[in-house]
């Protein structure tokens, strides 16, 4: 375990080097710099060049390259060019922000979404079964920013129960109360989108373990359904579950730029589009470390989880016999 | 040299995501005023119970928080450094100016302008006087004095500090201290425009001076509250990256009109749609730019006060005249009456009536309507008429293909690309319209939209392209404008990106500045519209103008109320406004 756990930690760092240096070419390869985009371009191109020298960004890519990645390396993830800001002060709260709101999401999501999807695998094309299917295709169908304007529409401007958007009301910053009512309309969205797929997925996986022979066998013997479906089904339909979780992983970092743009969350999802847009490539390259920090960590977990659950899985050496 | 002159479209393009959201978009048909400026009393064109509440609205109170919003973050505030709306829009809170605009647009040194009256302009013209006023402090108590100017303006003219000001700076041959409150500029040639690169926030010497000009960008000054040193009624006391700017009113503040506002707060929101619902819900006081598709909603709402009328820029289809752009080098705009007929081709009237909802005003030359500069009459208007555009088609020896009706000269089919920005979505709308209309007398059109970012570096700026939709805005109001069409500045020095010649007029132009007669001015560019609207290097569209949106808690007298058609006009006179909770 422990050898397979270094192996692919190495592999990752791998990975995650190509990643960067893969990021850095293409967005240099992108037409428009930082300079073109933080001016007005009307203005005369000496005044780019001067700027760009006079922000190091006249050197050649791999130079720029290399003086970032060592930067990197001794924990400084740079400065935008724009306005010379410290990457780190502006990454790490909006990462938090976006973790507030994507965990609760998620959370909230996955309460509902696994115990309803065991429930209606038990009770296929149930009134349950139905309700959830259609909520599902609601989920999968509705574009989330217009949703959410939706919500925004009824709930906030027309009923006044929630607040329309940010995270605080201005003065409420400490707030638990407050954070809470500013979560409600856009978890509702979030969740939404999570809940389609995960209840999905709880459904079919429990669907197919309830097929196999060795359930047919335990009721056969008589075993109580309950147990059936809580002991001997339940572990194994986790098995596919956990995957998607440990896949899903890097959203609750990566946040998502419609729903944050809606509601006007301080989030990554915004922070990275808005990046973008400014050919910002320090940020861009800090956004893309640790979202692919992100994804090995939840493959990780992902892999070791189904150690945990099932322990049928065996982790260790490659070319192993089949058992 | 040039004139600072903004790509309004940047901002639009940063619109994108809220031109895309506008879910709840209504089918306004409010031809509402283009009238004159005096018609913008504030709380009085729409329906606006609280606001309009006589009490509040006669006497100001002291106190509150104004709420402002944007939908884009600052650069950097730097007066140096400046180039972006939302910059600019914070700068103005917590710098005062040298002189001020009044709402005509005429300089003026008012009780907030650091200088103490209009300086003194030398019979020759070459020699401008400024005196201060000597109660004017920086925000750490150092008095503002004749050092800073210098210093503002050396900083701004060295290459190397990259400061967009060169080009307003750049025919200033010496400025000099003549005592701690009197800067003396001397010109190296008579230089009308001047006067309005006046209009301008200076920097503190005493911070600066050792910050080598190569680091100014990188220089916290500008971006972090704390190391800002402002002379402003504002001090910038916090800012939350992409989140909100704050600023308190300085108790130490120099000027004897002080601020009723004791906080404004400046709210970024990620696109205009969440910032129109933010003032909807109350959230917020005040929006720069409600988007056209969602004033009717606005005005349903029933408690914002809405102020529209064109502004400060305007929209043109910019022809090409380097045949390198086209197949066989053969340049498809070359013809004068050929550009003509495209002008009578164009619906330009319905475009305002259509697309802008009315709030526009057509235009055929480049100077605002109703500003000294307007050459009224004297410019040639071109009626929408096919009939006509067909037949100076064919003077100018297009025919028709016999197989699908497009124009062909000397082998030459009449099918050109029509280049504007993905997702400015006004222009979208007007390139569809240019197509058809175009269409309709055997031209062919391809609009192209593309990435803003990718279009100025690649197409814009080094003049490769054969027709562009795009719009100036203006952020004086003199009306020289020899940078974007005197042959002086073709690509990649200048910003005649169309290779425009026409030596009448890169004379005219410089005849346009080489004097501070406002007469004789007004003479020359009376000429020069007569002869851009017959040799028609844009099709001037027309000026258009973005909805002011103010909730029911701010309130000014009538003559301090937003004025649209000045850059930074929707927050004129913000320090005579107050607020009422």
């Amino acid at each position: 375990m422990t050898e397979y756990l270094i192996r692919r930690v190495l592999q990752s760092v791998l990975v995650i080097f190509l990643i960067t240096i893969l990021t850095f070419l293409l967005i240099h390869a992108a037409p428009g710099g930082p300079t073109q985009v933080m001016l007005a371009p009307g203005l005369t191109p000496e005044i780019f060049a001067q700027q760009a020298k006079n922000l190091g960004l006249d050197q050649p890519i791999y130079i720029q390259y290399f003086r970032w990645i060592g930067d990197l390396l001794q924990g400084d993830l740079g400065y935008t060019f724009k306005n010379h800001i410290a990457i780190s002060d502006l990454l790490w709260p909006r990462i938090g922000n976006t973790i507030i709101l994507m965990g609760a999401a998620w959370l909230v999501s996955l309460l509902i979404a696994i115990p309803w999807g065991i429930y209606n695998s038990t009770k296929v094309y149930g009134l349950s079964d139905q309700t959830a299917s259609f909520i599902s295709y609601l989920g999968f169908a509705m574009p989330t920013f217009w949703f959410g304007i939706l919500l925004q529409q009824w709930l906030s401007l027309k009923l006044d129960w929630f607040p329309l958007s940010d995270m605080h009301t201005r003065g409420k910053e400490d707030s638990i109360a407050d954070l809470f009512m500013h979560l409600v309309l856009p978890v509702t969205v979030l969740a939404l989108g999570f809940l389609a797929s995960y209840m999905k997925y709880a459904r079919a996986s429990m669907l197919e373990v309830l097929d196999q022979d060795y359930i047919r066998t335990a009721r056969a013997k008589g075993v109580k359904e309950r147990k059936v479906v809580f002991r001997h089904a339940l572990r194994n339909a986790l098995i596919p579950i956990i995957t998607i979780l440990g896949l899903d992983l890097p959203i609750l970092v990566g946040g998502a730029a419609l729903t944050e743009n809606v509601f006007n969350w301080p989030g990554m999802g915004r922070w990275f589009v808005e990046m973008a847009t400014a050919r910002e490539y320090s940020a861009l390259m800090a956004v893309t470390i640790v979202t692919a920090v992100m994804v090995v960590i939840g493959n990780l977990l992902a892999d070791i989880l189904y150690v945990v659950v099932d322990p049928r899985v065996k982790l260790g050496k490659q070319g192993g016999k089949a058992a | 040299m040039a004139k600072k002159r903004k790509w309004w479209s940047g901002l639009l393009v940063l619109s994108l995501v809220g031109v895309l959201f506008t879910g709840c978009s209504t089918n306004n048909t409010a031809g509402s005023s283009t009238s004159a400026p005096a018609a913008t009393t504030a709380p009085a064109e729409s329906t606006a119970p609280e606001a309009t509440e006589a009490p509040a609205a006669d006497a100001p109170v002291d106190g509150g928080t104004l709420v402002t919003s944007s939908f884009s973050d600052i650069v950097n505030i730097n007066p140096l450094l400046v180039n972006d709306t939302a910059s600019g829009d914070v700068a103005q809170f917590v710098f005062a100016k040298l002189y001020n605009l009044d709402r005509e647009g005429n300089v003026q040194a008012e009780d907030w302008s650091l200088a103490a009256a209009l300086p003194e302009i030398s019979e020759d013209g070459l020699t401008y006087t400024v005196k201060l006023k000597d109660t004017a402090k920086w925000s750490d108590g150092q008095p503002v004095v004749a050092d800073d100017v210098v210093y503002t303006v050396e900083t701004a003219k060295n290459k190397e500090t990259g400061s967009p000001l060169i080009s307003a700076f750049d025919k200033v041959k010496t400025v000099e201290k003549i005592d701690d409150h009197t800067v003396k500029f001397t010109m190296s040639q008579i230089y009308a425009p001047f006067l309005y690169a006046l209009v301008q926030e200076v920097v503190p010497a005493h911070v600066l001076k050792d910050v080598k000009p190569t680091e100014m960008q990188k220089n916290a000054f500008g971006t972090d509250p704390a190391k800002t040193v402002t002379s402003g009624p504002w001090k910038w006391t916090a800012w939350k990256q992409g989140e909100s700017h704050t600023m308190d009113a300085d108790p130490n503040y120099w000027g004897t009109v002080k601020p009723h506002i004791a906080q404004v707060i400046y709210k970024i929101y990620a696109d205009q749609n969440t910032e129109v619902q933010a003032i909807m819900k109350g959230d917020t006081d005040h929006i720069s730019a409600i988007p056209v598709t969602q004033v009717e909603a606005v005005k349903a709402n029933g408690k914002i006060d809405i102020i529209q009328k064109p502004g400060a820029q305007y929209e043109y289809v910019n022809f090409n005249f380097d045949g390198k752009n086209f197949p066989d080098g053969y340049g498809l705009f070359q013809g004068q009456k050929t550009r003509q007929a495209i002008a009578h081709a164009l619906n330009r009237q319905g475009m305002v009536d259509n697309i802008l909802k009315g709030v526009g005003a057509l235009m055929n030359a480049p100077f605002l309507p109703d500003t000294w500069a307007d050459p009224g009459d004297a410019a040639v208007n071109y009626d929408y008429n096919a009939e006509t555009a067909k037949k100076l088609l064919a003077e100018d020896g297009w025919v028709a293909d016999a197989k699908d009706g497009i124009l062909v000269k000397d082998g030459h089919r009449f099918s050109f690309e029509l280049q504007y920005n993905a997702g400015n979505s006004r222009r979208e709308q007007v390139a569809a319209v240019i197509q058809q209309n175009l269409k309709d007398v055997g031209i062919e059109v391809k609009p192209k939209a593309i990435d803003f970012a990718a279009w100025i570096d690649q197409n814009v700026t080094p003049g490769k392209y054969q027709a562009l939709l795009l719009a100036w805005s203006l952020s004086t109001p003199d009306p020289d404008a020899e940078s974007i069409f005197s042959s002086k500045y073709f690509p990649p020095a200048g910003q005649n990106s169309g290779w425009y010649k026409n030596e009448k007029l890169d004379k005219l132009w410089v005849d346009g500045y080489s004097t501070v007669d406002q007469a004789k001015r007004k003479e020359v560019y009376k000429e020069v519209g007569k002869e851009i609207s017959t040799d028609l290097p844009y099709v001037f569209l027309y000026q258009y103008g973005q909805a002011i949106g103010t909730g029911p808690r701010v309130h000014w007298a009538e003559e301090d109320a937003p004025e649209p058609s000045l850059g930074y006009g929707q927050f004129f006179h913000a320090i005579k406004w107050w607020v009422t909770e």
